[in-house]
């Protein structure tokens, strides 16, 4: 498992320019919306200057020309600035939500088309979970991060731009000295935009923890109260939200001192202009209205300035996301299709379809069936783990059943994980019909197995919709001939809305067994070259497991199938029974062949014998 | 919005001082945070201009220009002014800070003081409560119900309050500066606040629209990911990726939507305070035109609109929160209210020190509420007793009511009719949790804690030393395995460690009983996870350790069955069969055929063998 990754090591010192330059890149994808947001942006800041020298012109004419002031103009003036403003910023919003969301929209596109085609082994280290939180709030708070922080940085450069320039040209001597409280300014505004941004993760961080500890405290309340733990354990959940309340606390206090601390400054420099202004004013050397506008455009530097810091530090924190998003975006799948496979496909003229025209042929002109498998010296071992095979042959023929039994972890899943190409040997060959498999189109061949795994998967959706899945231009009477054959017309027929019902999230509203019966109608109505169970019989009740038992005939007639099974009834139909145990094949033969061996699969059918019998009687009741 | 006010007033119980000190630093901050612009207006008016000889000097100018040194001071040390200034921003400046500060102690202290509480109370509402309630809505309430709870006393009772003040105190103020002026300044403000309510009342469906349309997007990632071996095995990539095009495109529309609606309300709602800047501008300008006003006192008031306007614009918003808080407190209160486990009246003798393990069961009857009373799990008056030291086993289908029993004896549900004595004490009166502390239990679905593996251990016994830890671990023949771990009995368990296989974790919870060393051992189908021949060595261990203890055993496994002292065989409720291995494996019935199983097995492999 992945340690917490430190805080501090998420807030990277610098700004990585390659990660942004790369993400900026893609929002100069919607340069039509880029650039009047630019546009509007400075227009906003041109505006706010505005106000200030309009209040100035204003009070100079009043002081000057009494009550002979042009009012209307006054007012013409005003209320175009306004008008203007209130429009520029209606315009920001809207662009900035536009840009952000589609940017938003297409990344997290991308990342899903990419999630699609990476190999398995990518899936084993990374949990589901996590990668959602990618493809949501990381795609999201990139995106946002990018288009807000874009308008807020070009508005905040071109405002504190106008301010300094109007201040300099108003007077340049006083301007230099209000000017000269920007970089304080900006100082402190880093510093505690980035303390709070530390202290409010802190916050997230314990708050994270107090859910899971909510999490726990209610799945195990029969454990905390058959172990009298209910004192200790608020006592355990007290450190905790004493920790949250000692990082809320800070955070308010940072943000208590920041906001007067900045203001101090404001008024640092607005008392600057009163002063020397002042002077200035008192002896004629300034009209009365600039030295209001300087005292005014003095407090001013504050809201650029703080944005800025805000947005540059958002951008900081935003970071790891981005490298995470960004990176999964460059990963390349490790098992694709090679360019002389592209190449061929084509040169053979036919988009690599899941159906193939029933020339016989496959979309890279190579026969479309598949007759021998063998594994030729195969060797595999997962990431930078031991190897989990060494050295493994096997041939199986066309139409053959094939059984592999043996203790977990002994290679089973692996095996069948390799015949779907989900993962390739590290040594050694798969060949299908002579030709190594490496050389086939992927897509051909994952289209040509039906798997049925142990933990039944179904998608959202109707029942109807969940059995098409196995080949979408199915006729609906084809997907209830299929049900039928596997036995799961049945109980289909008996809910409320038969194939039309809803299935729930992941299959919920149904049962195990039932969700199983679906997912074999979904592999039969494949009809597939290779037909594959994955321990698919070993979390169903038993009434299920008899259902399922009687279509499996239909099933293996005319496919080659490699089954990996507990139950006995399963097991006993194979034409041949391959016991794995570390990587290699212990003992192959016919069930009674095994038998007679007296080996590992005498000990291992007896006690399973022992194990399914005793579960019978319990499942009946007693006379 | 009475009752609203009145649920938030009462959850301030205990902090309402502190809310008193922060809104009394508010006060003073803001009175002092208005002095600034007096000075201003005073150096402006009679240090660097003249007053207009029409307008009198409000009275708070001419304090504040005493204050300063009078006019013929100030003119020569215009200095004061920026002193004067900075002095009153720091000053109120350290208020506001305590204001927050306070005002944070308060609002973090009234979520931890809940977030406790409930806590607490999840831990002692009875096993009734929990077996029909949902756990992801229990951990909704507890957390972002509080949060939403805090974040409204940390920031939104403050500006309530701030709103208040500036109600009862600025607007005073600005009255006693210049009457018309005052007006002037409060024109628009109600319409801003007003405006602000009902547009963030009206818009929050798109809100929540944005929300279930998130909400749609990240169940269908979900479900691709979790997935995404079958979407493999049937090569459907296009098909999901079409799948997902719709939500992915469903998010962002409602989401640009929502930015449109935020666009008109932020342009709007600026269109009206700067209309109302406007206002005071022109108005004071025409006065100042006039003579009436002077040039300070107007920029005063420009001053004051600037700090004024930004509370009063966020208003409108926050009362539309105000109803959000007080479903969110309502749905912390509605756990709140429920009883938690009782406990018999006190006075009664106190109970020894350690059961010696003689169990009585007298016609005990049990079904849960609202389910028939031949339902599954129910008990329909079951009597036997176990002597200190002796094993029983129970055996029975599932549903039959075997796992009830062990609940009832855990007082963890109440019988609806008979008793449990436990060494001839009626078990209605003695205390749940000293019940439960003479009991050593085991369940089927064993929960552990996400704890170092030493810990989960510890947990049946705090203060066990780290032998003892590790020989209960042998006993449970987990001990090997735990040291097979990279880390050892520091391995965490759960999220952030390791997750452990159903055989594991019920020979834990079986070393975590053993470390408890009660006078009572239960074990509820304890074994099923574990294979033959570790049950048989831990059986054995158990026996050598477990000394006098009395022991219920709920087990399917011959190998169980045939070490226990006697057996009882449960059917709907009842008890069908009672003896020792060797009376029950004569008699017709559940054990006999389990027993026969063995010899079923050897001419099964005879037939397959011959056919």
């Amino acid at each position: 498992m992945a340690a917490e990754p430190q805080l501090q090591d998420e807030f990277k010192a610098r700004l990585d320019a390659g990660l942004w330059g790369r993400v900026f890149r893609r929002a100069l994808r919607l340069k039509s919306l880029l650039i009047p947001l630019f546009v509007t942006a400075v227009m906003v800041a041109v505006c706010d200057a505005g106000f200030a020298l309009t209040t100035r012109w204003v009070i100079d004419g009043v002081v000057a020309r009494g009550a002979g002031a042009p009012f209307a103009s006054y007012i013409a003036v005003y209320c175009g600035l306004t008008l203007t403003l209130c429009s520029c910023i209606w315009v920001f919003i809207d662009l900035a939500g536009k840009i952000s969301n589609r940017m938003a929209h297409d990344i997290r596109r991308d990342c899903f088309d990419r999630l699609q085609d990476l190999e398995f082994a990518f899936f084993d280290t990374r949990p589901v979970g996590w990668l959602i939180t990618r493809l949501t709030s990381d795609c999201d708070r990139l995106s946002r991060v990018i288009a807000w922080g874009f308008l807020d940085i070009t508005w905040g450069l071109s405002y504190v731009t106008m301010i300094a320039a109007t201040l300099l040209i108003m007077n340049w001597r006083l301007g230099l000295i209000v000017v000269g409280i920007v970089p304080p300014l900006a100082a402190v505004s880093k510093y505690f935009q980035r303390k709070m941004l530390l202290s409010s993760r802190e916050i997230r961080k314990f708050n994270s923890q107090i859910t899971a500890g909510f999490n726990e405290a209610i799945q195990g309340v029969r454990t905390t109260k058959t172990l009298t733990r209910e004192f200790e354990n608020l006592g355990e959940f007290a450190q905790l939200s004493g920790r949250m309340f000692d990082a809320s606390v800070l955070n308010a206090r940072q943000n208590a001192v920041y906001y007067p601390l900045v203001m101090t400054l404001g008024s640092l420099a607005a008392g600057l202009a009163l002063w020397r202004g002042g002077h200035l004013t008192s002896v004629g050397a300034m009209s009365i209205g600039t030295l209001v506008a300087f005292i005014n455009f003095a407090g001013q530097f504050f809201y650029p300035i703080n944005q800025l810091a805000l947005r540059l530090t958002e951008m900081q924190g935003a970071q790891a996301a981005g490298e995470r998003v960004m990176g999964l975006l460059a990963t390349e799948p490790a098992i694709r299709d090679s360019e002389a496979v592209l190449e061929r496909v084509r040169a053979f003229g036919r988009p690599a379809g899941p159906t193939p025209p029933a020339a016989g042929l496959a979309p890279d002109g190579l026969p479309d069936a598949i007759g021998a498998i063998e594994f030729r010296n195969v060797t595999f071992r997962y990431a930078s783990g031991p190897p989990v095979l060494s050295g493994f042959n096997l041939c199986v023929g066309a139409g053959e059943t094939i059984a592999l039994v043996g203790a977990s972890g002994g290679g089973k899943s692996t095996i069948i994980s390799l015949v779907c190409r989900f993962y390739e040997p590290t040594g050694g060959q798969i060949l299908f019909d002579g030709t190594d498999y490496r050389e086939r189109p992927l897509g051909w061949l994952q289209s040509r197995l039906g798997i049925v795994l142990q933990t039944p998967h179904l998608f959202r959706g109707t029942v109807r919709e969940n059995i098409r899945y196995g080949r979408l231009d199915a006729t609906d009477a084809e997907i209830e001939a299929a049900a039928r054959l596997v036995n799961a017309d049945g109980f289909i027929s008996r809910m409320d809305h038969g194939y039309e019902s809803q299935v729930g999230e992941g299959g919920n509203r149904l049962s195990t067994g039932q969700r199983q019966l679906i997912s074999f109608a979904r592999a039969l109505l494949a009809n597939p070259r290779i037909f594959i169970m994955d321990e698919a019989t070993s979390s169903i009740d038993t009434e299920a497991e008899q259902l399922i038992q009687s279509g499996l005939e239909s099933i293996f007639r005319g496919r080659t199938s490699f089954v990996v099974a507990h139950r006995l009834s399963t097991i006993r139909r194979a034409d041949r029974i391959l016991v794995v145990g570390h990587g290699r094949i212990e003992e192959s033969g016919t069930h009674e062949e095994l038998l007679k061996r007296g080996g590992r699969y005498h000990s291992l059918y007896t006690s399973q014998f022992r194990r399914e019998q005793e579960d019978a009687a319990l499942a009946k009741r007693p006379e | 919005m009475y009752s609203q006010a009145r649920i938030i007033w009462s959850i301030m119980r205990g902090h309402r001082m502190r809310y008193g000190m922060a809104l009394a630093c508010l006060v003073v901050a803001t009175v002092i945070n208005f002095g600034g612009p007096l000075v201003g207006s005073a150096a402006i008016d009679h240090a660097v201009a003249s007053p207009p000889a029409g307008a009198a000097t409000p009275r708070l100018v001419a304090i504040a220009l005493r204050a300063l040194g009078g006019a013929s001071n100030l003119r020569a040390r215009l200095w004061l002014a920026p002193v004067a200034m900075v002095v009153l921003s720091v000053a109120g400046g350290l208020f506001s800070y305590l204001k927050g500060w306070q005002a944070s102690l308060a609002s973090d202290g009234i979520a931890r003081r809940l977030k406790e509480q409930l806590y607490d109370h999840l831990n002692h509402l009875p096993a009734g409560y929990h077996d029909a309630a949902d756990t992801g809505d229990l951990v909704q309430r507890c957390t972002s119900d509080v949060e939403t709870a805090r974040q409204f006393l940390a920031t939104q009772v403050m500006e309530i309050g701030n709103a208040g003040i500036l109600a009862c105190a600025a607007f005073p103020l600005l009255l006693a500066l210049d009457a018309p002026m005052a007006l002037v300044s409060f024109a628009l403000i109600l319409p801003i606040v007003a405006y602000g309510y009902f547009y963030f009342r009206k818009v929050q469906h798109v809100f929540k629209g944005v929300d279930e349309a998130e909400g749609a997007l990240t169940a269908v990632i979900q479900e691709n990911l979790a997935g995404i071996r079958v979407v493999r095995a049937f090569a459907r990539q296009d098909f999901e990726r079409a799948k997902f095009a719709g939500p992915n495109a469903a998010y962002r529309d409602r989401s640009v939507r929502m930015l449109r609606l935020m666009s008109w309300y932020w342009s709007i709602s600026d269109l009206v305070a700067l209309s109302q800047l406007g206002l005071v501008l022109l108005v004071g300008a025409n006065r100042v035109a006039q003579g009436r006003l002077s040039v300070g006192v107007l920029f005063a008031f420009l001053a004051y609109l600037g700090i004024m306007l930004w509370p009063v614009r966020q208003m409108g918003r926050i009362l539309t929160d105000l109803g959000k808080t007080s479903v969110a407190l309502n749905r912390i209160r509605e756990i709140l209210a429920v009883a938690r486990e009782d406990d018999p009246p006190s006075g009664d003798t106190a109970p020894p020190a350690r059961l010696t393990g003689a169990i009585e069961v007298r016609n005990l009857k049990f079904h849960h509420a609202g389910m028939p009373a031949g339902s599954s799990g129910a008990l329909d008056g079951i009597s036997f007793s176990v002597a200190p030291g002796e094993t029983l086993a129970i055996l029975g289908p599932s549903g039959s009511g075997k796992s009830t029993l062990i609940h009832l004896l855990l007082r963890l549900y109440d019988p609806s009719g008979g008793a449990i004595e436990l060494d001839g004490r009626g078990l209605s009166t003695l205390p749940r949790k000293w019940v439960r502390s003479q009991i050593g239990v085991v369940m089927q679905e064993p929960f552990l804690f996400s704890k170092s593996l030493r810990d989960n251990l510890r947990l049946g016994r705090g203060d066990a030393p780290d032998h003892e830890i590790e020989n209960a671990a042998r006993a449970a023949g987990i001990h090997e395995t735990i040291l097979g771990f990279d880390q050892g009995y520091d391995t965490l368990v759960g999220e952030r460690g390791i997750t452990l296989s159903g055989g594991q974790r019920q020979r834990m919870a079986i070393a975590r009983a053993v470390l408890k060393h009660p006078p009572l051992l239960v074990l509820d189908d304890a074994m099923s996870a574990i294979d033959g021949e570790t049950e048989v060595l831990i059986l054995d261990a158990l026996k050598e350790r477990r000394g006098r203890a009395t022991t219920l055993v709920i087990a399917h496994r011959l190998s169980t069955l045939a070490r226990a002292d006697r057996v009882i065989v449960l059917d709907r409720g009842r008890i069908i069969q009672s003896g020792t291995h060797a009376e029950l494996a004569g008699r017709p019935g559940l054990y006999r055929r389990l027993w026969e199983i063995q010899t079923r097995i050897e001419t099964d492999l005879g037939r397959d063998l011959a056919g």
